[in-house]
């Protein structure tokens, strides 16, 4: 190597090309992130100006104490437990399916993933119009079928109920994120060699067992991390369930981000929200924690 | 199974896809060629019988008048309709330059260098991924106003930063890994480390830049939440916020679903770009 003044050091050129992240990150995430601790920390009140008042952790206590707390906790993991289920399963059919069409894939490749490519506000506007009563696709569908199409016979069905709201959030969400995980799942599903499925052939495997052992084992983490990150994405979900449902039908789709976007912003209760929000990004970071000690652990172990 | 009854099979899961993909988006922006008759109409029409186009020239703001003589008047959001069409462009275009500026050097580094703070940093990276937007809204909004950024498309680039580094962050690195190691090549054609940098190693990345720039643009296209907190009602509305003006203030379905069909439009063309990259990304493996 030659010894010049200019040329910098390993260590130095890499401090120099990450400088920008840091800034960045200490910029716009810690101080932030800080700023939201003093707030829980914080009784905020807007009469005569903005005024605070240091209360200690009496708000992560109040949070404890408050009903529509746990309530919207239980919806946020009903809904993300379902909405992981969904992505997975439906990208993993699509990824399969594309694996094995041969004829206009690239047209078919596009039209499924452009969910995806659709905005979250944009796709909360298509899921609430098809679900409507009046106006959505089952009231129109059903009516064709039967044959009646004047006002008077009509029967009007409605995909929007409190039960069943948080479902059909979860299955709109599956539907905006599964391009995403089919179509890493598919740049792993080719790296298998057909010899491999030639051989299950000869073996007389099922098509089940194919699938589970043959198919399924190089796939093992690519779906834990999509798990993870579908996982995370969901939990912090906000655009979607605000444009869809916003949180109705009365409070029964309100997701703990739902929840405190109203309170942050329609109620103005910043150091109440500021503590709940900390308790949202504990269970993100608690889950996802869980996910890498029980699941990607064992597939280190594994290899 | 034998040839044609597995064709059948394929045949059919394909149009399931299809139906499932294109349902929603399909019922939604046929209301754009529906007469206001028909949009009323009980029970809805599943297909347009007279396709009507008022409402695609009613948002860019020109009358319409359709076969039957009936007058469309522009819509009064049109103003705001093509200023957030611009402020989108503006905003999602400088989010995709300064993600790269950002991201790029980190990721090279990071495939090629050891270096202290190496795992930590990644750490806070794919920690800041998990921080759900509304922890930093109320704080970033209070920071705003008394930086006055409120209502600006600065404000709004800074903003989408948040969400777009992170992510595009994860993708790169995972990519850069991938690449083989040219600097010794280089450095005996006389390229100093910034000079491999930019002559050598970007050039070689470029269809996981593509990909990574278009991501982030299509972040910044999309980014709703942030957008009417921070500039909604402002002249640096972006098309989001200008288009739920139809949704929640005063409902007009064919004029909401067109202006979804004209926000849609990039996004169509990138799902075709991406279609044809994304594979090659290693998105799954980034710190391996």
């Amino acid at each position: 190597m030659l010894p010049s003044g200019r040329e910098l050091s390993n260590r130095q050129f890499a401090a120099l090309l990450s400088l920008p992240v840091v800034l960045f990150l200490v910029l716009v995430m810690a101080y932030p992130m800080g700023y939201a601790v003093w707030l829980s920390l914080q009784e905020v009140s807007f009469f005569g100006g903005f005024r605070t008042e240091f209360v200690g952790v009496r708000n992560y206590v109040e949070v404890l104490y408050s009903e529509e707390f746990w309530r919207s906790v239980v919806i946020t993991v009903r809904f993300v437990v379902l909405s992981v289920v969904f992505s997975i399963t439906i990208g993993l059919g699509l990824a399969l399916l594309l694996d094995r069409v041969t004829a206009w894939r690239a047209a078919l490749s596009t039209v499924i993933i452009l969910p995806w490519s659709v905005s979250l506000y944009g796709a909360g506007v298509m899921w609430q119009y098809l679900s409507r009563g009046q106006t959505g696709v089952a009231t129109s569908a059903l009516n064709r079928v039967m044959g009646r199409d004047s006002p008077e016979t009509a029967i009007e069905y409605s995909l929007i109920s409190s039960r069943h709201i948080v479902d059909l959030l979860a299955l709109g969400n599956a539907w905006n994120l599964a391009p995403l995980v089919a179509f890493f799942l598919l740049a792993s599903l080719q790296t298998i060699p057909s010899r491999l499925h030639d051989l299950a052939t000869l073996d007389r495997l099922s098509a089940w067992d194919r699938f589970v052992h043959v198919t399924l084992p190089p796939l093992r983490y690519s779906l834990f991390v999509f798990t993870t990150i579908t996982l995370i994405l969901s939990m912090k979900l906000l655009d979607f369930i605000y444009v869809m449902s916003a949180g109705g039908p009365g409070d029964a789709s309100a997701t703990l981000s739902f929840r405190l976007f109203e309170l942050a912003f329609r109620q103005s209760n910043y150091g109440y929200s500021a503590a709940m929000s900390f308790y949202l990004l504990i269970l993100i970071v608690g889950c996802a924690l869980a996910l890498l000690l029980f699941w990607g652990r064992k597939l280190d172990d594994d290899r | 199974m034998n040839g044609s009854g597995r064709r059948v099979w394929i045949v059919l899961a394909v149009s399931v896809a299809i139906l499932w993909t294109l349902l929603p988006i399909y019922w939604m922006l046929r209301i754009a060629f529906i007469s206001p008759a028909d949009a009323v109409a009980f029970p809805a029409p599943l297909f347009p019988a007279n396709p009507h186009f008022a409402a695609l020239h009613n948002i860019f703001g020109f009358p319409y008048t359709d076969a039957q003589e009936r007058h469309f008047l522009p819509a009064g959001q049109a103003p705001q309709i093509i200023n957030g069409l611009k402020n989108s462009l503006i905003v999602a275009g400088a989010v995709m330059v300064a993600t790269l500026v950002i991201i790029v050097p980190l990721a090279y580094a990071y495939s090629r260098f050891d270096f202290k703070g190496k795992t930590a940093l990644l750490a806070s990276i794919l920690f800041s991924v998990a921080v759900p937007p509304v922890s930093t809204l109320i704080p970033i909004y209070i920071l705003f106003i008394k930086l006055g950024l409120t209502g600006t498309r600065s404000g709004l680039v800074l903003i989408n930063l948040t969400i777009t580094v992170p992510f595009v962050a994860w993708m790169l690195i995972g990519y850069f890994r991938n690449l083989p190691p040219v600097e010794p090549l280089a450095r005996l054609d006389g390229y100093s480390r910034v000079g491999t940098l930019i002559h050598v190693v970007i050039p070689m990345a470029r269809s996981g830049i593509a990909v990574a720039a278009i991501v982030s643009f299509l972040f910044a296209w999309n980014e709703f939440v942030f957008a009417t907190q921070l500039v909604n009602g402002t002249p640096a509305a972006t098309l989001p916020t200008a288009v739920s003006g139809f949704l929640f203030l005063q409902p007009q379905p064919g004029l909401l679903s067109a202006s979804l069909l004209i926000s849609i439009f990039p996004a169509a063309l990138v799902a075709w770009f991406l279609q044809r990259h994304i594979g090659t990304m290693n998105i799954v493996d980034p710190v391996r």
